[in-house]
């Protein structure tokens, strides 16, 4: 008896213990709370200059309603996503968290930066300085490291108001885009360690707005253009579209284009896509002269076949990878002229390579990069492969000659 | 038991104010006067008991007492009236003898404590008391009306044999026996209820069930008081280890193949008449996820099934309340296009969405149980009350979010994944807390939720033997048959804690191959 009634006191004891510690919780209140239907959830972002010392801030909001998901009292009339899928709200500030503030007091729900995927800088913002916008991008605990940035040709707000015909909202087209490999792509964080970096030079993707006209309609839409390259944290310059590729092949960034060569003593060009880059950046430092040997890997595949060629034939097949290895490496070596000798901003980070296999020398040269760099001597070795060069069909012009 | 049934039979004395004070454990009387006149007064105001004077070969008075409707009348008019009351009696013999050679009955037993008579009486076997003897004869004529044996309605499958146990205790033990033909399983009965006086039977298999868990089980049982046992429930709840836990200890079946798969690993199987849920123990938490079917079908895809049952065992338990931290706490955890698809269902919804999934669930719910309650008639209006208008009018309101009712509904699936109905109804319970917990605190709640059931388990025991048990405490060797199904080959032992005694159960290296089969000849 004496035991059960212990047993019973303890039970009482451990009640009481659960519901405080269930008043515990309602204490709380939530306060961390916020549900869905109270955020405004910025899908884009873009910073822009605007007068004297005045950033604008420009966020895309999703607009819940335009989806239709709901119902809704109408029957789904409204359904359908017949109204726009987002919203472009700016305001000016002194800085971007000014400008936010200003930009939150416009809307009724709370600024909810946890999807905003894709930031843009205007060409003017970009031209200033973006270490102060890019210090409020990463110390606010919302927005991803793993955004996507971008610099825009002109004013990158207009960018936001662009209406897609393929994808959600135009957030969606340009990340998709950038995640295709075509051109750059640069998240938060990597901007990040560019801009800490030793090189002191950044590289972002370059958009701009593209009209596509046929007869009855034009269309808008962001092409992923070309790279615009930083030097410290300002905009100095940037490198076409073609020489982007050159960066790519050089950042080890190759993954989907094509490359068309045409060789000597044929008629018509041979479409080759790159199936694996191994990339090797091996510094040299002679005495007073600084080198960079660059040796490119690659493997690749024959997309389209328009010469005469036979491509069973190892001598033709050899030949094609000669021509092949010579294409790679005027890319890399027009790209590494601009970087090096006009812009003179170390975007491809040989500051990093130096520095890990020097590490005396580069301490001497750290302050006086800018002036180093570029006098480093760049000796560019291309190996390339072909891998699948195609047996099912032979080329029109092949079978021309054959008759 | 016996203490209770005296007491109360004297106070019903004491009522009377009844000349002859008799207690039950007192001898049958001399006289057989006195004795008619005691069972008279014991089934007064029972109108079902049946006294039916006759006389012994013409000579010797005699009485024949039942209960009508539990004995076999016609039984009793063949072989017991018929012979003794035409023919002659053959002197030579003593009477007591004569009487049971000319009883053409399978079982007859000679009773002498009145206790046994009633006792008898009561299991629908008819007590002969005749003059000049102080003793009685119960004849094994008890017969009722029974259920036949059905395919058991909670635990059915595709595969494997078709019979539940009945309300019925006999059938039911001559079930296992059938499958267990061993005289080493050994049947103990009891009869525990002063009122009741039900029959619970404890089987197990000797030298395979350890000897303490035995007397353990005994102990247990010996110890309960109460009026009445109804169910194996009322067993259950007086022998588990931790009444205060939501976590069935004991597990029940009504399937003899699953009571003797647990029997041939060293467990206990207890039998309670008038219900065809036996109990199993000890038990631990992982055999409350596994059906009978895992052994009746190839390894591997039991070993698959049981993943299935185990993944949907946690969405039972924390998809809605994970829904609800991510939507209100962690809205950047989602991918961005199921965010913004979230969102817009929400919209129009008016409600917190702690409140959409406390009030969805719990309709869920009651629906579930009003659907068990409900007649067979009618049944059919549950379902489309539950779809049209909890599902569709209520999203088509505004009132709940399209995605809501799909996790709800998930989860409804995912909790009648769990084969036992107590431990899928235990999970539904502490689904609402932490549900409560992923809306105060997020993750952060769930986390903590999850981490006082597990250290609740782990504190759990069965029978003595830790609930968590072939993981924590880590037997790597049983983990055969709790995170895979081990080929049948290759489960050589008996588990740890219960078949101890008797470990290996099966010949080892027994794994099939071609090969070995044309070597067979050798």
């Amino acid at each position: 008896m004496l035991v059960k009634r212990k047993g019973s006191h303890f039970m009482k004891r451990i009640l009481f213990l659960l519901s405080l510690s269930g008043l515990l919780l309602l204490l709380s209140g939530c306060w961390d709370r916020q549900e869905v239907n109270d955020l405004a959830i910025v899908t884009a972002a873009a910073i822009d200059k605007k007068g004297d010392n005045q950033v604008e801030l420009s966020v895309q909001v999703f607009v819940p309603k335009s989806l239709g998901g709901g119902g809704g009292q109408g029957g789904g009339s409204e359904g359908g996503g017949t109204g726009k899928t987002t919203l472009v709200i700016s305001q000016k500030g002194v800085n971007v968290a000014e400008a936010l503030s200003m930009v939150q007091s416009e809307l009724p729900r709370k600024v909810f930066w946890g999807q905003c995927k894709v930031f843009i800088f205007g060409e003017k913002a970009a031209k200033e300085g973006i270490q102060d916008h890019v210090d409020f991008l990463l110390r606010h605990p919302q927005p991803r490291e793993r955004a996507d940035v971008f610099v825009s040709e002109g004013k990158a707000k207009r960018l936001l108001e662009l209406q897609t015909l393929l994808e959600r909202d135009v957030s969606e087209a340009i990340r998709e885009q950038a995640k295709l490999g075509v051109g750059m792509k640069v998240t938060l964080q990597d901007l990040g360690e560019m801009l800490a970096s030793e090189a002191q030079a950044a590289a972002l993707p370059y958009l701009k707005i593209v009209t596509e006209k046929s007869e009855e309609v034009s269309y808008q839409f962001v092409k992923n253009f070309a790279t615009a390259v930083f030097k410290n944290d300002q905009m100095i310059g940037q490198i076409s579209q073609r020489k982007t590729r050159g960066l790519l092949w050089l950042k080890n960034e190759v993954k989907d284009y094509t490359v068309t060569v045409k060789p000597k003593d044929t008629k018509g060009g041979i479409s080759l896509n790159p199936i694996s880059v191994h990339l090797d950046l091996i510094p040299q430092i002679q005495g007073e002269k600084w080198k960079m040997v660059v040796k490119v890997q690659t493997e690749g595949s024959v997309i389209q076949n328009g010469t005469n060629l036979d491509l069973n034939n190892p001598k033709s097949l050899k030949m094609i990878e000669k021509v092949y290895e010579e294409d790679i490496k005027k890319y890399i070596e027009s790209t590494i002229g601009q970087v090096q000798h006009k812009l003179k901003a170390d975007i491809v980070d040989f500051a990093k390579e130096f520095h890990r296999k020097y590490p005396e020398q580069w301490k001497q040269a750290e302050h006086r990069w800018e002036e180093v760099f570029p006098e480093v001597k760049v000796n560019i070795y291309v190996d390339a492969n072909i891998q699948r060069q195609g047996n099912i069909n032979e080329s029109e012009r092949r079978r021309e000659e054959k008759r | 038991m016996i203490r209770n049934m005296s007491k109360l039979l004297r106070k019903t004395k004491k009522k009377k104010q009844n000349q002859q004070e008799s207690k039950p454990q007192d001898a049958l009387h001399q006289s057989f006067n006195e004795n008619v006149e005691i069972f008279r007064s014991i089934y007064e105001n029972c109108s079902d008991v049946v006294f039916r004077p006759f006389s012994i070969f013409g000579k010797t008075r005699a009485m024949i007492i039942y209960i009508d409707g539990l004995s076999d009348v016609e039984g009793l008019d063949e072989n017991v009236l018929s012979p003794l009351m035409q023919e002659t009696a053959n002197e030579s013999q003593p009477f007591n003898e004569l009487l049971e050679n000319k009883l053409p009955v399978s079982n007859v037993k000679k009773v002498n404590l009145l206790a046994d008579c009633i006792e008898s009486i009561s299991t629908g076997n008819p007590i002969l008391l005749y003059e000049g003897g102080s003793d009685g004869f119960s004849l094994s004529l008890a017969k009722w009306e029974k259920r036949s044996i059905e395919e058991p309605a909670a635990e059915s499958g595709i595969r494997g044999p078709r019979e539940g146990f009945t309300e019925s205790l006999q059938v039911s033990t001559a079930q296992l026996r059938r499958i267990i033909k061993s005289p080493a399983l050994k049947i103990q009965s009891m009869k525990i209820g002063s009122y009741t006086r039900t029959t619970v039977a404890l089987a197990y298999i000797e030298g395979v069930a350890d000897q303490t868990l035995i007397d353990e089980a005994t102990n247990r049982l010996q110890r309960i008081e109460i009026d009445g046992i109804l169910e194996s429930e009322y067993i259950e709840a007086l022998i588990e280890d931790n009444p205060y836990s939501p976590f069935p200890q004991i597990k029940s079946t009504e399937r003899p193949d699953v009571a003797c798969a647990n029997l041939l690993e060293g467990r206990i199987v207890i039998l309670v008449e008038g219900t065809p849920f036996t109990l199993i123990a000890p038990i631990s938490f992982f055999s409350l996820l596994q059906s009978q079917e895992d052994y009746y079908q190839s390894f591997m895809i039991s070993t698959f099934i049981r993943w299935l049952r185990y993944g949907f065992f946690v969405i039972s338990l924390l998809f809605p309340a994970l829904y609800v931290a991510v939507t209100t706490f962690h809205q950047e955890m989602l991918p961005q296009a199921l965010l913004l698809s979230i969102a817009a269902a929400r919209e129009t919804v008016p409600f917190p969405a702690l409140v959409e999934a406390l009030m969805m669930e719990i309709t869920f719910e009651a629906l579930r149980e009003a659907g068990v309650r409900l007649p067979k008639q009618v049944g059919s209006a549950i379902s489309i009350v539950g779809a049209l208008v909890i599902g569709q009018a209520a999203v088509q309101a505004g009132l709940v979010s399209a995605p809501m009712v799909i996790v709800v509904a998930i989860t409804g699936i995912a909790s009648f994944m769990i084969p036992s109905y107590i431990m899928a109804i235990s999970v539904r319970m502490l689904r609402f807390p932490i549900i409560f917990f992923a809306g105060t605190l997020g993750l952060l709640g769930i986390t903590m939720g999850i981490i006082a059931i597990a250290i609740h388990l782990c504190s759990l025991r069965s029978f003595g033997e830790p609930y968590l048990a072939p993981l924590a405490p880590l037997k790597g060797r049983e983990l055969k048959d709790a995170l895979w199904k081990s080929p049948l080959w290759k489960m050589g032992t008996r588990p740890h804690f219960t078949g101890e005694s008797n470990v290996y159960r099966q010949a080892q290296g027994q794994a099939p191959s071609s090969k070995k089969g044309g070597e067979s000849g050798n």
